[in-house]
């Protein structure tokens, strides 16, 4: 009876400690005097992070090659019947057009947006435990990576950085219910903006500010841009719409769009380092699908 | 001192390796939760509770981490708390408290209103956690009894 009323204590002095800090780190933000025991633990677990992630990243691509092996074997035989394809369209001496298509594919987004990149790796990803969606890489301030730049891979628009150590960085992802990216429809004035709705990355939610503008169905939307490029830079591919939402007598459009990097599987991810002098616009869109 | 070390083996897994795999249905298994509750059944409620505390803090800060500090410390504590003390046999207390943790995250998040605590978190994303989690619990149970039974007969 003594032992359980002291660990009654205990948990309830641990309990008033927990929610002390919850409140000390809510109410000051920024300037959180917890910052130096994150600081000290993206230092200690970050660097741990980085060394172990090549130790586990083919355990990784393992599990994920079990995971996907149905889905390979239907990329097999869509490869094989592209292949008599292209086979047949040698013969059609067609292939010379396809390389050059598939070159201008190769020379890359940042190439066409003129975004100044950083590659890195991804390390370690929260999910669990935990509601955010939030990934670590493995570049830092020694990179010239600051918090607020943009984080993008070769098909599109990942996320923002959060916090940078010297080494390791976290990036919350455009998954993440708590982040917001403005963007703007293709082709169109029309801007809105993206949140994330959980859902592990497979959908987002894009709200168009005028609720009198079109939205159909394949429209895609690119990033609008922040003031000087912080924390997103203009011009980034996020999506292609999937579903538009009936909202009568709302301010704003609903549609929920399906974003163009995976960002359940993310491995190789770029960070923006310098944003491009102009707004490339649309020319970074990936084509139409369909189109093809 | 086991305890402490698997917990934090299973923290760099699950932020490793775990979340990073694309399993069905989009989620994955709270390792740490286990972790915090298998400890937690072989040392009792005390130092269950201060276990649970010192792994919520580490879930805290380390990184890739959005959320507030202290969210997690509050939240494995009670979750150590009760599993040390047990309610009834261990199998039932480590499903309790598999299904306790991210209902009491999700409350914690919606007190201090965190944008990512809605209720589709609650209906979509919560479930499939505890799914999954009572799915690699049983390895769990099975060690924390097996030293029990190694314990009685010697």
């Amino acid at each position: 009876m003594k032992d359980s009323r002291r660990a009654r204590l205990i948990l309830g002095a641990l309990l008033t400690a927990a929610l002390i800090i919850l409140t000390i780190d809510h109410r000051t933000g920024d300037s959180s005097p917890l910052r130096p025991l994150r600081a000290a633990g993206a230092y200690l677990f970050g660097t741990a992070e980085q060394f172990g992630g090549g130790l586990v990243r083919p355990v990784g691509g393992f599990v994920r090659a079990i995971l996907n092996a149905p889905a390979a074997k239907e990329r097999i035989e869509a490869l094989r019947a592209e292949n008599a394809q292209l086979r047949s369209g040698l013969l059609a001496d067609k292939l010379d057009s396809d390389r050059a298509k598939q070159l201008k594919q190769l020379l890359g987004l940042s190439g066409t947006g003129g975004y100044k990149v950083v590659p890195a790796n991804v390390v370690a990803r929260r999910g669990q435990p935990g509601f955010e969606d939030a990934v670590q890489i493995d570049v830092g301030t020694t990179d010239g990576v600051r918090p607020e730049m943009t984080v993008l891979n070769g098909d599109g628009l990942i996320g923002r950085v959060l916090h940078a150590s010297a080494t390791t960085s976290t990036v919350v992802l455009l998954s993440d219910p708590a982040s917001a990216a403005g963007a703007r429809l293709e082709g169109g004035k029309e801007i809105g903006v993206v949140h994330g709705v959980g859902e592990h990355g497979r959908l987002v939610q894009f709200r168009l500010l005028d609720s009198t503008a079109p939205m159909t169905r394949g429209g895609r939307i690119v990033s609008f841009g922040s003031q000087h490029g912080s924390p997103y830079v203009p011009g980034v591919p996020i999506g292609v719409i999937e579903r538009v939402e009936s909202t009568p007598g709302e301010l704003t459009r609903i549609a929920y769009a399906r974003p163009y990097a995976d960002l359940t599987a993310l491995d190789v991810v770029g960070v923006v380092v310098a944003a491009p002098k102009r707004d490339p616009r649309d020319a970074v869109l990936p084509p139409k699908e369909g189109a093809r | 001192m086991i305890g402490g070390v698997s917990i934090v083996l299973a923290l760099l897994t699950q932020v490793m390796l775990v979340n990073r795999v694309p399993l069905p249905a989009g989620g994955a298994p709270d390792l740490v939760l286990l972790a915090v509750v298998g400890a937690a059944l072989a040392k009792g409620p005390a130092a269950g509770a201060v276990l649970g505390f010192f792994a919520g803090l580490l879930v805290d800060v380390m990184p890739p981490t959005a959320h507030l500090a202290g969210q997690y410390a509050f939240v494995l504590a009670l979750v150590g708390y009760v599993a040390g003390r047990g309610a009834g046999g261990p199998v039932t207390t480590v499903v309790l408290c598999v299904l306790m943790a991210p209902l009491l995250a999700a409350a914690v998040g919606g007190l201090i209103s965190d944008p990512r605590v809605s209720m589709s978190t609650l209906t979509e994303q919560v479930p499939v956690s505890v799914v999954y989690t009572l799915l690699v619990s049983p390895i769990v149970i099975w060690l924390t009894t097996r030293g029990r039974h190694a314990r009685f007969p010697t």
